[in-house]
């Protein structure tokens, strides 16, 4: 490996040697390197091809602004190899290659560049049409990353959800300085810090602030922060989203000692701070991309952080005063710089201009890099003035080249902030920030470490003033500090090095380049929003981090306008490509299970999820449910109702609430007996049935379906919500339990577990009585009839249900007692005629449409029932789908959801079933109301290759028993 | 041949007066312009749009087409849409990338295959394909599908459409506003519509803020806005805006083949021919203008996407956005002209549907606003409808409790 001498700023561990494979090659590196360094240190150059054009990729940036060093890693695809932390056994592959990264088959594309003008794709293949599945295919196989690994198992993710007075995204010296300002003041600090260890651009660097280095000043900054109680500091941690009222979402990754692979955050703040920094905005040149070209911060970090020399000999081409001093450094560490241009032609750093001279280095004012030289990395570059009047070639292996810096806006722009071109900067800035958001830091165009320092401790004092901990004029006074002593950089007005055209890359992923803008603007698209979508710049794994500023730069360039006419394309969050797995964390499945799921179970119940429940569909070997069926008709059989809602409503204006939302009169409601009534929605198409009985003295209790059980509540009081009605509502579903006892022999089970006269005059049809079983469970039993049987639904106390069910079932053996699950009710209610709703109804099917227009008293017009004035509307209406039952010619039943046709289709199977007990298949359809007289014949379609017809005829419901002397007697 | 295109549509002067204004630069109004001008040769056209083409519906949907809707209202008008891809992209001669990749809806239940049988049915009824698929199926369609017992929903079956798949939903932007322009349409970019002048019940003004529009035809297409241009001239519309989200993640080689979607997971996913996996679904429970995302959503969207293909656990969410769906209350869209006011056209209320059908609605709606008479197989789509009770049958669901029904 060839490293340097180590550097005081390492972060790599010499002693901890880490092998790895790299395609079949077993490579070494240091505990500390990313898997891009470690490769960089066994001389790998180039590190994938690009998208359309296959060209060569290297090392170009460290914090994945790119897609250049996208690798298999382990087999996930897509990884950032320099982001990455190296582990002992990984296995790095190349992805995207047609051979190896170095000799690519596809290499030859390049040379075609000119036959792939923007958009060239909307352009070619699609004539003749017969031949477009074929490019289709080709395309399809060109584009795209990364390979999916159906057999990758994630490690463990976790989440966490934390609560903050300030949360402060960034961990350098700006971020760090916030948040010691925001814990001073005693308050809960949060700071996500992407990169494994805090310091930012303090991080590498060996320039002196106060008598100390900078990357010494940043440790011990961060030594400092990491002893306070009060601040909770998360690194590998990119923040990934900011969302209304302060939500910061972020992830992390595991390091070897943590539990987890990756870890979701969720950071709800008081005050957010974002001190996120800059990245160096990419120089767009000819061959910008050119392994061998890298930004100038990347090279001073290789050699730093990693003990890695970027090259042997260097040009650098910059923008900014860092470019210089990072040229100067490296010199230093034995790098040989042949010269740097700095496309600015003043206001240069003079101790860093000085630094360079000290050293023989020159330096080009008002110069900048054109052209890379080299195939497949850099050999040479040529220099040009700004102007382009004159150009020279120097040889070097490297060219750090970049135009300056570039704020990380991201967080602020998903805040929805408007950003601006500032012009002294030349960044786009939010002009003005929300109470609780404050920005500080390098992002707003500081340079100096004081300055950066001091404007850290400003937002993080306004933080603390936002959350009360500190008086505002406190907090102003570093603000106004910082404006007296210090001013913003002036940053790199230059947009792009003259000449710039075909093979300079504005966007990397795709390979987007000027001559595809200058043509999208000829196109006509000419703002960065429809020449993103034309040319695909700024879609790709890395999203805008390449092209984000230099854009609208550009496109208002080529328009002929000045730099800030054009704002850059909305920013979308993960600010960081996240794995599903994190987002998704453990698999849970969350669902509820009835106070009789167990007992159940033991009877060898198979469930099934039905809405947030687990319920028994059938037991044991018995799917259509037919013996079950048998049994209730013959027997006797129980079910678990429990998810039925049930509630108790009292208080004097409890009876207006029920006159409000049932249809019927409510204001008869007897005590001991059962109504049976229906809610609609405004449209009075039916939204919910059940029974009411009065328990009381302004007091109630009543049945919903269950998929109202939940909405019930919202419903009645949405439905008062303007009156000033005085009732209590109390939704018992999950408090009582439902078994439904029924069958012929209901009667003689129920009466051995009581001593209540359950004698059919005693408790008719319809009753309601309340009694303990067995002298000790106390319960509500409401004679009903739902499966067309003699039938009790008995509701006890959710904690004695399963005790209750086995009373039943040990008094029913005799009497032939089994359970029966969804299934076999579904058959018995469909003999009976009873509608489910959403089964046998629509959305825009209204009580009428249904046959139940009978439970509607249009006597009560006083009462503003809901739905009341759309019945009167849709009652006397033509041409409406009725529910009508049917007979099958035949032995076996159409599916459900055949179709009823007549040269149109004129309605549909609800539910159809072979019945056991009628011996035939019968069903419940939806039909157009000429064909929903009795006797009418219907033409039944079942779809399937080929589709099969059923003659059907209309026939009078209930099916079976159709006076109700069963479940009567 | 590998030369880029010229100018896409030209730049032109606002005129005074035109004989048809569009209030809206999205799909239906860029295709109404474009049939108007080949079809009936009107192009005295002009084409309005408050931001730049596309910006809204119309560049953030996901580019699903198909034509297997659950009611005979419906599916012709899909259907004739479907068909016109291939015909579209050589009339065009734009690459629209229709990618006839078939759609797989998967049901989670006995009941939601019943369900999913009524379309079927319908479909094939109508001579559209489309079939029920047990699940192995399935399976066989999606090798990557989970048919484990132990996911939330165990997968019980399908409905498979082959003719359905996805079309590059900004090149069908430009292709129609080129086309349009070619034609000598007008589309003024950056334009907002401030407000319709009615005379005697007649449209005879359209003011916007570059200034006024003499004009006796006006076609409100502009989508989520709808509702308020409509409120210019008093007719006010059933519809809810909704906020409905949407992602992609990195792109992949090929592995997904077909669509895929689930109501049960509210979850939908498709690789497009550059290979990002796109999903998203259900919309924000909550009436908003705003395009903002939210971050639970691409969570329950990792949730589901996981439990249904596993494969995608290794895979990153790389964009999430936001759009809005112009919701009526029966998934049905509002397609009316000349009543109450002449001369007022509205081709709104699209909900999601809205890409998918732009096209062969643009083509209907040309036909009606040049000869003043409804095409037989828009008349379903009345506005009328509302104050009838008679809602269309696209949702099968009974009546929920929600804010737009």
């Amino acid at each position: 490996m060839n490293r340097i001498a180590p550097s005081p700023a390492q972060r790599i561990h010499r002693r901890h040697r880490v092998s790895f494979t790299y395609g079949n090659r077993l490579l070494e590196g240091y505990r500390g390197d990313t898997v891009a360094t470690a490769l960089f240190a066994n001389g790998v150059r180039i590190f994938s091809r690009s998208l359309k054009y296959h060209r060569p990729r290297g090392l170009y940036s460290l914090d994945g602004e790119s897609s250049n060093c996208l690798m298999e890693i382990d087999g996930l695809p897509n990884m950032r190899a320099e982001q990455v932390p190296l582990r002992s056994g990984m296995q790095v592959r190349a992805q995207n290659v047609w051979g190896s990264p170095k000799r690519d088959l596809l290499g030859f594309l390049d040379a075609f560049h000119w036959a792939m003008p923007a958009g060239f794709y909307y352009r070619l293949f699609h004539k003749p049409y017969r031949l477009w599945p074929l490019f289709q295919n080709l395309i399809r196989r060109a584009a795209g990353a990364g390979t999916v690994n159906p057999d990758w198992v994630p490690g463990r993710t976790d989440e966490l959800h934390l609560n903050a007075d300030v949360c402060v995204v960034g961990g350098g010296p700006a971020g760090m300085h916030a948040a010691k300002a925001a814990a001073q003041s005693g308050l809960r600090v949060v700071v996500l810090e992407a990169r494994p260890w805090l310091g930012g651009f303090y991080d590498w660097r060996t320039a002196r602030y106060d008598q100390a280095p900078l990357f010494e000043r940043s440790r011990s900054l961060a030594r400092e922060l990491e002893g306070l109680a009060n601040v909770r500091i998360h690194t590998s941690c990119t923040a990934t989203g900011l969302y209304g009222h302060n939500l910061v979402t972020a992830v992390q990754d595991g390091g070897p000692e943590d539990f987890f692979y990756q870890r979701y955050l969720e950071i709800r703040a008081r005050a957010v701070v974002v001190a996120t920094g800059c990245t160096e905005r990419p120089l767009v040149f000819e061959h910008n991309e050119r392994p061998g070209v890298m930004q100038p911060g990347c090279a001073h970090r290789l050699a730093h952080t990693y003990a890695l020399l970027p090259g042997t000999s260097a040009v650098f081409s910059v923008g900014h005063d860092l470019g210089l001093e990072a040229a100067a450094d490296l010199h230093d560490l034995g790098l040989q710089i042949v010269c740097v241009a700095d496309c600015r032609p003043d206001g240069h750093d003079p101790q860093r201009v000085a630094a360079l001279e000290e050293r023989n280095i020159p330096l080009l004012k008002g110069w900048v890099a054109a052209r890379a030289l080299g195939r497949k990395g850099v050999e040479a570059a040529v220099l040009t003035t700004t102007d382009g009047n004159a150009t020279r070639t120097v040889t070097c292996d490297l060219l750090a080249a970049s135009a300056g810096l570039s704020p990380l806006t991201g967080l602020l722009s998903l805040a929805r902030l408007p950003l601006a071109y500032h012009e002294r900067t030349g960044f786009f800035l939010p002009t003005s920030m929300p109470e609780g958001l404050y920005a500080a830091g390098r992002l707003l165009g500081y340079d100096d470490p004081p300055a950066i320092e001091l404007s850290g401790t400003a937002a993080g004092r306004s933080a603390a003033a936002q959350c009360g901990a500190l008086d505002v004029g406190t907090a102003q006074e570093a603000h106004r500090q910082l404006k007296d002593r210090h001013r913003v950089m002036r940053g790199s007005k230059l947009v792009m090095a003259p000449g710039a055209n075909a093979k300079s890359f504005v966007c990397f992923d795709e390979d987007v380049t000027v001559k595809h803008l200058r043509q999208a603007v000829s196109m006509g698209l000419d703002v960065p929003e429809l020449a993103k979508r034309f040319t695909a710049a700024g879609t790709g794994p890395s999203q805008s981090g390449i092209p984000g500023h230099n854009l609208p730069l550009i496109m208002a360039h080529l328009r002929g306008e000045s730099a800030g006419t054009l704002r850059p394309t909305t920013v979308r969050p993960p600010l960081k490509p996240t794995l599903l797995a994190t987002y998704a964390g453990h698999p849970m499945d969350i669902h509820k299970k009835t106070p009789l799921h167990e007992v159940q179970e033991r009877s060898g119940a198979v469930f099934h999820r039905v809405g947030v429940w687990k319920r028994a569909r059938y037991f044991r070997d018995d799917p259509t449910g037919r013996d079950e069926i048998l049994n209730v008709r013959r027997n006797v059989g129980i079910f678990d109702g429990s998810t039925l809602g049930k509630f108790r409503i009292f208080g004097p204006d409890a009876e207006k609430a029920l006159q409000r939302v049932y249809v019927s009169d409510m204001s008869r409601v007897p005590a001991g007996k059962l109504k049976y009534s229906a809610m609609c929605t405004e449209d009075g198409c039916l939204l919910d049935d059940g029974v009411v009985t009065r328990v009381g003295e302004n007091e109630y209790y009543f049945t919903t379906s269950t998929s109202r059980a939940g909405a019930t509540v919202e419903w009645f009081r949405y439905h008062s919500r303007h009156e000033d009605w005085r009732y209590h509502l109390v939704n018992l579903t999950d408090a009582l339990a439902s078994i439904n006892l029924a069958g012929p022999k209901a009667r003689e089970v129920l009466a051995r577990l009581t001593d209540a006269d359950v004698s059919n005059e005693a408790f008719p049809f319809m009753g309601y009585r309340t009694f303990r079983l067995q002298g000790r469970v106390p319960a509500r039993v409401l004679r009903l009839g739902f499966v067309g049987e003699l039938s009790y639904e008995i509701h006890v106390p959710s904690s004695m249900a399963a005790t209750v069910w086995q009373w039943l079932l040990e008094a029913g053996r005799p009497f032939g007692i089994r359970p029966f699950g969804l299934e076999a009710q579904n058959v018995l209610r469909l003999e009976k005629g009873h509608v489910i709703i959403g089964q046998e109804s629509e959305i825009r099917t209204t009580l009428i449409d249904l046959g139940l227009g009978f439970l509607w008293d249009r006597t009560k017009t006083w009462a503003k029932t809901v739905g009341a004035p759309a019945l009167q509307f849709a009652e006397n209406q033509k041409g409406r789908l009725k529910l009508v039952g049917f007979q099958v010619d035949g032995t076996r039943p159409p599916l459900d959801g055949s179709i009823v046709v007549d040269g149109s289709i004129r309605g549909h199977v609800c539910t159809c079933r072979h019945s056991p007990t009628l011996e035939k298949p019968i069903g419940l359809a939806l039909v157009h109301e000429d064909l929903a007289a009795a006797g009418s014949r219907l033409h039944l379609f079942e779809p399937g290759d080929p589709p099969e017809y059923f003659d059907a005829v209309v026939v009078p419901v209930p099916f079976y028993d159709p006076h109700g002397k069963r479940m009567k007697s | 041949m590998f030369q880029p295109f010229g100018r896409l549509w030209k730049q032109a002067p606002l005129r005074s007066a035109y004989d048809v204004v569009i209030v809206g630069g999205g799909l239906h109004g860029l295709a109404t312009a474009y049939y108007l001008a080949r079809n009936h040769g009107i192009n005295r056209v002009a084409v309005l749009e408050k931001n730049h083409i596309g910006y809204g519906s119309a560049g953030r949907n996901t580019a699903i087409v198909r034509a297997n809707q659950r009611t005979q209202e419906n599916i012709p008008l899909y259907d004739e849409g479907l068909k016109m891809w291939p015909q579209l992209m050589d009339e065009l001669d734009f690459n629209l990338m229709f990618f006839n990749c078939g759609n797989l809806n998967l049901a989670h239940s006995e009941a939601a295959l019943g369900a999913l049988r009524l379309q079927v049915a319908s479909a094939q009824y109508l001579g559209v394909r489309s079939e029920i698929v047990d699940r192995q199926q399935c399976k066989e369609l999606i090798p990557q599908l989970n048919l484990s017992e132990d996911i939330t929903y165990p997968i019980f079956g399908g409905m498979y459409h082959p003719p359905g798949g996805t079309v590059r939903h900004d090149a069908l932007v430009w292709a129609l506003a080129k086309g349009a322009s070619a034609r000598g349409v007008h589309i003024h970019q950056q334009t907002e519509v401030t407000g319709i002048t009615v005379r005697r019940n007649r449209v005879s003004a359209v003011e916007t803020s570059r200034g006024t529009i003499a004009t006796h035809r006006v076609l409100n297409a502009a989508g989520p806005w709808s509702v308020l241009v409509s409120d210019m001239v008093g007719v006010r519309l059933p519809i809810h805006v909704l906020p409905i989200q949407a992602m992609v993640t990195e792109p992949l080689k090929p592995f997904l083949h077909h669509v895929i979607s689930s109501g049960t997971y509210h979850c939908y996913a498709h690789q497009s021919l550059k290979g990002e996996v796109v999903t998203g679904a259900h919309m924000d429970p909550w009436i908003s203008y705003g395009t903002h995302v939210t971050a639970h959503y691409i969570r329950h969207q990792a949730e589901a996407l996981t439990e249904l293909l596993p494969c995608l656990r290794g895979v990153k969410f790389m964009r999430q956005w936001g759009g809005l769906a112009d919701m009526t209350p029966d998934m049905a869209p509002i397609i009316d002209g000349n009543d109450p006011i002449e001369g007022y056209y509205m081709d709104c209320g699209w909900g999601y549907f809205g890409f998918k059908s732009a096209p062969i609605t643009g083509k209907y709606m040309a036909q009606y606003m040049a000869t003043g008479r409804r095409p037989q197989i828009l008349r379903p789509f009345r506005l009328q409808r509302y104050e009838e009770n008679r809602l269309l049958g696209e949702i099968a669901s009974p009546p929920q409790y929600g804010p737009w029904n």
